[in-house]
């Protein structure tokens, strides 16, 4: 298969690199439309914050990979790149890859969800721009069907990959709908704008921010659709919520035990959640020998983090399995597609032969008998050609490598002289 | 029809066993295919002892209710047609290695030890006793779950307290969940026991000359509904929950082991029938 990759992507690149590489969807549908004209046959696009990669079927056999790495640098203009910064498959190298990307086994973090719609809507995109051919549909398809695979057969996506979603997950296991419950995010910076992601992702309804600076909170608050109240007075509503989540940079505690006493007092005893990210803590951390206080640090979500990242990485045999066989599928449907001709022109040979000799015999024949005559003659060559059907179906299944296969065909070819005819063809 | 009832006796244990231990392997390597099948096995071995239920009350034409061991095996019957109602409604999967081993056990002493019984009391063929037997096993059945939930809704909210998220945080549901499974269960139970205390009441009269209200067994039974009738109306009333409610289910489960066994085997009474 005359599939090239050119890829730079987390493992080959700093941030800075593909920061400049990054395409926009207009830029990929123009950066298409010019591949398309100067170089490929078929092509697509996928370009992410961690990746920017090419999947192309060249027009001739004269361009290869550097062709296609001169052009990406022509339309984006990156300092400091070098040929270190590229990754270039080919054939069976560039769809192995592919499959892995869209298994999520090549993302920055294991299990990264997105990424299979990413190489969905990278495959619209080259569609809509009619650059997808036989075989990049094919391709992409086998991939998006890998994508589907690892999601229902594996268990890759599940449990958290970062602290904010392990709190979430956390919060999970004490309450039962967390779309109903009250949640108190206190500081506004990075790691409370992740968490409030993670508690969008579970629908949750009643959040209110709280910040030092209020300004920040009310920014916060605003992209969540989240209230704001003032830092000065959250610790006299702490009862009214069910989870806490802090993430400040306060370098002394801000709610200590007997706040929490207190607190619980007035939630009559009902279970409070307390999941504290920040460093150094903003809870005392005594507080978790309060009766349906459920107190967790950073170190604590950690270990849930790295358990689950274990897990997703005990999956890769079975997901490097399921790419495995769809990349024999792909390439028996690639075979395939060269054993058809040859199995035409050998019919359409034995065909020919037969009716010349039909012709031929056919006066020697009652007319009466000479219906049943045209019937044993196509019998007989369809008997005759029972067997070399199946062997190069066979052959197409299960041969590993190209050069045999083209051996194989080529024997065929010479044995029944039909080379001339197929390059006719 | 006597040799498929004991073939079907001698297999029932096989397949419990059989069910219980995909359960576990469940628990312990959660996979898809396993839940699927843990499901299928549970459901064939529900149909199996029904067949074997059946067979038995047709072949010696009385309710699998005169001996204690046609009693347990009909007590295995009710655990498992319980929890696989529960798990059908709620969709929790993972807490039936918890409560399947019960009906296992139940199902192997019974299976050792039961008798071609073709002669019963005439008091035993009563309808009243029938549904009274029934009504008092799933009650019991319902406070044995209570207590199951409720010890496994302490494991979980000690591990969170510990901050250890191993196996059993990944596998059980949430606490909330437990402790309503624990709740609802107590609630069904309650409500089986208080009518099979009635019937019992009622019938009692019919069934004997001269009925005994001092029978052990009954007044153990009625301690039991009472200390259910205090904790469901706390909770009721005060709005108890989380442990102090689960340290009551747990309490009454060791008061209504108490009288199963221990009052059952020193003292005699009318409901010492055999």
């Amino acid at each position: 298969m005359e599939l090239i990759a050119v890829a730079v992507n987390h493992h080959t690149a700093p941030i800075e690199i593909r920061e400049s590489l990054f395409l926009q969807e207009d830029e990929i549908r123009n950066f298409i439309r010019e591949l398309q004209n100067e170089l490929a046959k078929e092509s697509c696009v996928i370009s992410t914050c961690n990746r920017t990669e090419i999947y192309c079927v060249p027009k001739n056999n004269s361009i290869t990979y550097k062709e296609i790495q001169k052009f990406l640098l022509e339309k984006k203009k990156v300092e400091n790149i070098s040929e270190s910064n590229f990754r270039n498959y080919f054939s069976c190298g560039a769809a192995n890859h592919l499959f892995h990307i869209a298994a999520g086994i090549d993302s920055l973090v294991i299990g990264d969800q997105q990424i299979l719609g990413q190489v969905k809507d990278a495959f619209t995109i080259a569609n809509e721009e009619n650059a997808v051919g036989t075989y990049l549909q094919k391709v992409f398809q086998s991939a998006l069907k890998v994508g589907k695979r690892v999601k229902t057969e594996t268990e890759l996506f599940e449990g958290p990959s970062s602290i904010s979603a392990a709190a979430v997950q956390l919060a999970g296991k004490i309450f039962s709908d967390l779309k109903k419950k009250k949640v108190l995010v206190i500081g506004a910076g990075e790691t409370s704008r992740l968490t409030l992601q993670n508690l969008q992702q579970k629908n949750v309804k009643e959040i209110t921010i709280t910040n030092r600076t209020q300004s920040r909170a009310e920014a916060l608050a605003k992209e969540f659709n989240a209230k704001v109240i003032s830092f000065l007075d959250f610790k006299d509503c702490l009862h009214e919520y069910d989870i806490i989540i802090s993430a400040t940079s306060s370098p002394e505690p801000l709610v200590k035990k007997s706040d929490i006493l207190k607190v619980m007092s007035l939630r009559k005893n009902q279970p409070l959640c307390i999941l504290d990210i920040a460093i150094p803590r903003d809870f005392e951390p005594s507080i978790r020998e309060i009766d349906n206080v459920f107190y967790s640090d950073i170190d604590a979500l950690q270990s849930i983090v790295n358990q689950n990242l274990e897990k997703r990485q005990s999956q890769i045999p079975r997901i490097k399995k399921i790419i495995m066989e769809e990349l024999i599928e792909l390439f028996s449907w690639y075979n395939s597609l060269q054993i058809s001709p040859v199995l035409k022109s050998l019919r359409e040979q034995f065909e020919q032969i037969r009716q010349q000799e039909f012709e031929f015999f056919k006066n020697k024949f009652a007319p009466e008998q000479q219906e049943n005559l045209e019937l044993l003659t196509k019998r007989i060559i369809n008997k005759l050609l029972h067997n070399p059907t199946i062997y190069l179906r066979k052959t197409a299944d299960t041969i590993d490598t190209q050069g045999d296969l083209n051996l194989r065909i080529n024997i065929i070819k010479e044995m029944f002289n039909l080379i001339d005819k197929n390059n006719h063809d | 029809m006597i040799n498929m009832i004991h073939t079907l006796n001698n297999f029932l244990p096989f397949i419990y066993g059989l069910t219980f231990l995909f359960y576990l392997l469940d628990f312990f390597n959660s996979k898809k295919e396993l839940s699927t099948a843990k499901r299928l096995f549970l459901f064939f071995t529900i149909l199996i002892h029904f067949f074997y239920l059946l067979l038995r009350t047709i072949e010696f034409n009385h309710t699998p209710i005169t001996t204690v061991f046609e009693i347990f095996t009909l007590l295995a019957f009710a655990i498992t047609v319980s929890y696989y109602i529960i798990e059908l409604v709620t969709e929790i999967r993972s807490t039936g290695t918890f409560i399947l081993f019960l009906p296992l056990i139940f199902q192997i002493v019974s299976t050792l030890n039961i008798k071609d019984l073709i002669e019963v009391k005439d008091i035993l063929r009563s309808p009243f006793l029938g549904i009274h037997v029934f009504t008092a096993l799933t009650g019991y059945a319902g406070i044995t779950f209570s207590a199951i939930y409720g010890i496994l809704f302490l494991t979980l909210y000690n591990q969170i307290k510990k901050q250890k998220y191993g196996l059993i945080f990944d596998r059980l549901p949430n606490l909330e969940i437990l402790e309503y499974l624990s709740q609802v269960s107590a609630l069904v139970g309650f409500i089986m026991l208080t009518i099979a205390i009635v019937i019992g009441i009622i019938w009692l009269p019919q069934a004997f000359t001269e009925p005994k209200y001092f029978d052990p067994k009954l007044i153990a039974t009625i301690f039991v509904w009472l200390f259910y009738a205090f904790g469901l109306t706390g909770k009721w009333l005060f709005k108890w929950s989380g442990r102090k409610i689960v340290y009551l289910s747990l309490t009454g489960f060791i008061i209504s082991l108490f009288s199963m066994s221990v009052l059952n085997l020193v003292l005699t009474g009318f409901h010492k029938f055999f």
